[in-house]
């Protein structure tokens, strides 16, 4: 009898558990169809039993919700504007996450798992689709006019002369400059734009000497300055044709020894992490840096340096004849293959990111400047930016985004990259700078052929 | 004299491994009360902060499903995972012959393949049963660890067979033998187990990363690594998550810290 007991007490146990996980699983299909379900409802509501589920919903992928997700929420609310039914389901996923979850679905052929539309960052944009021929829709369907984006911009995500991404947040690149240490060294910022590297290096040392304090700091066995010191001269580390172009490429040779001077002169600093990086700008180490336009958003959360900042171009590249201006960093919108409404998807895209000067100035607060020229046209984009001294930065950004040469991010774009900062930072240190560029080339020539 | 300053010596040493182990727990809680610039700036001692940062965290994630799918997670693996693995660890060792003993083995290898190795192919299993973002789906795969399995069959070589033996006779079932003497005499050992479970269930990233797509069905580690992700890193807020995120492991762990000595070296025995 008490076996029975025992027996019958164990396999409620079991079904118990079993039961649980059921119970959740059903739990979780309900969350995961919830925006078909609200959907469903509201076309209950609305009267018309037209809109069948999830026809009006879109479901997107992306990070950073102060910026990414804030973008595409406020996208949501300019569409709704026309199309009351719309919905988006906003899903917040890590960089990395995205590309770890597009290459296991598309590894295992699933693709099913993906969302509607998906952000993904410029540099790996040739990677994934050349990778995944499957994975993105071609937008020449989708009737967004590609020529009002920075050219330097909607390059990243052109693959074989179609376009797959609508280009979003903008990474020109911006010297940032502490006006108060320049004038302390009798400079202003007037007397770093437009400006050679040589003449940087030169004004470096006279800042250095006068304060003490170097120009900018950068993270050691990162070459970010570098790649973006290469592009401002439209050079890339890969060729037309997808081939390595590291060993011989003299643009590259040239950025090297620049970088290698400049550390040298004590004009630029390294420092250990990128956590160390933000640290020497905020806590007034350096007189000030050069990156992406997005690293004024971490420049202002030193409250107490407001006014005491002022933003110019970049320096330019002597030999390679070069330009002032450079990109590092940004994103796109995807829309992958799994998009069940791809019509919706499309027009979304194209009547908001690609067509909306009020979404634009909607997220212009939250640091988001635009890749759409028309934008820079618009008032608030023209204010003045009293933590920049008064200067009207957005629309400034804007424009330099629309010099911003191209260039070939290749389907190596990443290990050529870590091969470079490898080799780099062995020729600064007193290796062969040739030698070092032909091991990175035969390196990346080895992922190639792989 | 010498013992003295051996003593010393050893203290000294001591002292300082200490503090390099306790500091960066101390820099976790320190920072979590500190507004991000300060964090940045190297500010040690704590601040003011750790409710504005406890806002942020909450305003700008949904740390309350995070924490509570964690949990139910964490919990539900645990307690299915301990219950098979010693009923399996039990049954190798008390059932013994040489056809186990070579399942064993095979078992035991399987602990050599890493997790990423397998994971496609139990994505693609996941995924066509439907069990993408689903508890199910994320306890199965780990439900049944090599590990376990021999720390189990470990400590059922060191329970006395006499007693099995003796119980038999007395006629005592098989089921109740395993729960009613086993099972309270190896106590300790389910406590060290049942530490590593959990803290490994409550860690694990990369599968739910995989298999959770929705915004419900994240947890803890994922919102985390939500945090980090902006162009603008609140380290204030990060240090807050962190702290959350590490609060129930060491409850679990400080709770069962005797039993888990107990259990580890009584598997080793």
């Amino acid at each position: 009898m008490k076996k029975k007991i025992i027996a019958l007490l164990l396999s409620c146990a079991m079904m118990a558990t079993l039961v649980g996980c059921g119970a959740k699983e059903e739990a979780a299909a309900t969350t995961e169809s919830a925006p078909a379900a609200e959907a469903e409802a509201a076309a209950e509501e609305a009267a018309p039993a037209a809109a069948a589920e999830g026809e009006n919903t879109l479901t997107v992928w992306c990070w950073d919700p102060a910026f990414n997700l804030n973008a595409m929420y406020e996208a949501e609310k300019v569409y709704q504007k026309d199309h009351p039914d719309f919905k988006l389901n906003v899903v917040e996923v890590p960089w990395q996450d995205i590309q770890t979850k597009i290459t296991t679905a598309a590894t295992s052929g699933d693709y099913s798992t993906l969302p509607d539309i998906f952000l993904m960052q410029d540099n790996a944009f040739q990677k994934n689709v050349l990778a995944f021929p499957d994975l993105c829709v071609d937008l020449a369907a989708s009737g967004i006019d590609f020529s009002q984006f920075a050219a330097g911009k909607t390059a990243y995500s052109v693959i074989d002369g179609k376009n797959f991404g609508v280009p979003f947040d903008n990474g020109a690149v911006i010297g940032c400059y502490r006006t108060d240490v320049l004038a302390e060294a009798g400079f202003t910022v007037d007397d770093f734009t437009d400006i050679t590297w040589d003449e940087y290096l030169e004004k470096g040392k006279v800042v250095l000497e006068k304060t003490g304090k170097p120009l900018i700091s950068m993270q050691a066995g990162e070459c970010d300055l570098i790649m973006m010191m290469l592009q401002s001269a439209g050079a890339s580390l890969f060729n037309e044709d997808g081939t390595a172009n590291i060993a011989n490429n003299d643009v590259l040779k040239e950025v090297v020894n620049v970088y290698g001077e400049l550390r040298t002169a004590g004009v630029l600093t390294e420092v250990n992490s990128w956590d160390e990086y933000v640290g020497s700008i905020t806590s007034g180490n350096v007189a000030g840096t050069i990156n992406g336009c997005w690293i004024m958003a971490s420049i202002q959360t030193a409250a107490d340096q407001s006014g005491n900042w002022a933003i110019t171009n970049m320096p330019k590249l002597v030999a390679a004849n070069g330009t002032n201006y450079s990109n590092n960093g940004g994103s796109s919108w995807a829309v992958a293959s799994n998009c069940k409404n791809t019509e919706l998807a499309f027009d979304f895209l194209a009547s908001t990111f690609a067509g909306s000067n009020e979404l634009y100035d909607n997220i212009l607060p939250s640091g988001a400047i635009a890749t759409w020229a028309p934008a820079a046209g618009s008032d608030a984009y023209g204010l003045a930016n009293d933590f920049f001294g008064g200067d009207a930065v957005s629309a400034k950004i804007v424009e330099y985004s629309t010099h911003v040469p191209t260039n070939i991010t290749g389907a190596y774009y990443y290990e050529a990259r870590d091969a470079v900062a490898v080799a780099s930072t062995n020729a600064i240190n007193g290796a062969d700078l040739q030698s070092e560029l032909d091991n990175a080339q035969a390196q990346v020539e080895g992922y190639i052929g792989q | 004299m010498t013992r003295r300053i051996k003593n010393i010596i050893m203290y000294g040493f001591l002292i300082i491994v200490s503090f390099f182990s306790v500091f960066p727990l101390y820099w976790m809680v320190s920072a979590a009360t500190n507004k991000s610039v300060d964090v940045i700036n190297g500010k040690l001692i704590p601040g003011a902060y750790l409710l504005e940062n406890i806002k942020c965290l909450w305003g700008n994630q949904d740390v309350t499903a995070a924490f509570m799918n964690s949990v139910k997670y964490s919990a539900l693996l645990t307690l299915v995972s301990l219950l098979i693995c010693s009923l399996a660890g039990y049954g190798f060792e008390i059932y013994h012959d040489k056809g186990k003993d070579l399942v064993m083995s095979i078992i035991l290898m399987a602990m050599m393949v890493p997790f990423v190795a397998t994971l496609i192919p139990l994505f693609q299993m996941v995924s066509k049963w439907g069990l993408l973002n689903s508890t199910l789906g994320f306890v199965l795969p780990s439900i049944s660890t090599p590990f376990l399995i021999m720390m189990f069959r470990q400590s059922a070589r060191s329970f006395p067979h006499d007693i099995i033996e003796a119980a038999r006779i007395d006629g005592l079932s098989e089921t109740r033998i395993f729960f009613q003497m086993f099972f309270p005499t190896m106590r300790s050992t389910y406590a060290a187990a049942m530490t590593i479970t959990f803290m490994n269930a409550w860690n694990s990233y990369l599968w739910p990363k995989v298999i959770m797509t929705t915004a419900e069905s994240i947890t803890m580690p994922m919102v985390v690594s939500n945090l980090v992700q902006g162009y603008v890193t609140d380290y204030g807020m990060l240090m807050c998550a962190v702290l959350i995120c590490t609060l129930p492991t060491a409850i679990v762990f400080f709770v069962l810290q005797k039993s888990f000595a107990e259990g580890i070296t009584g598997a080793v025995k």
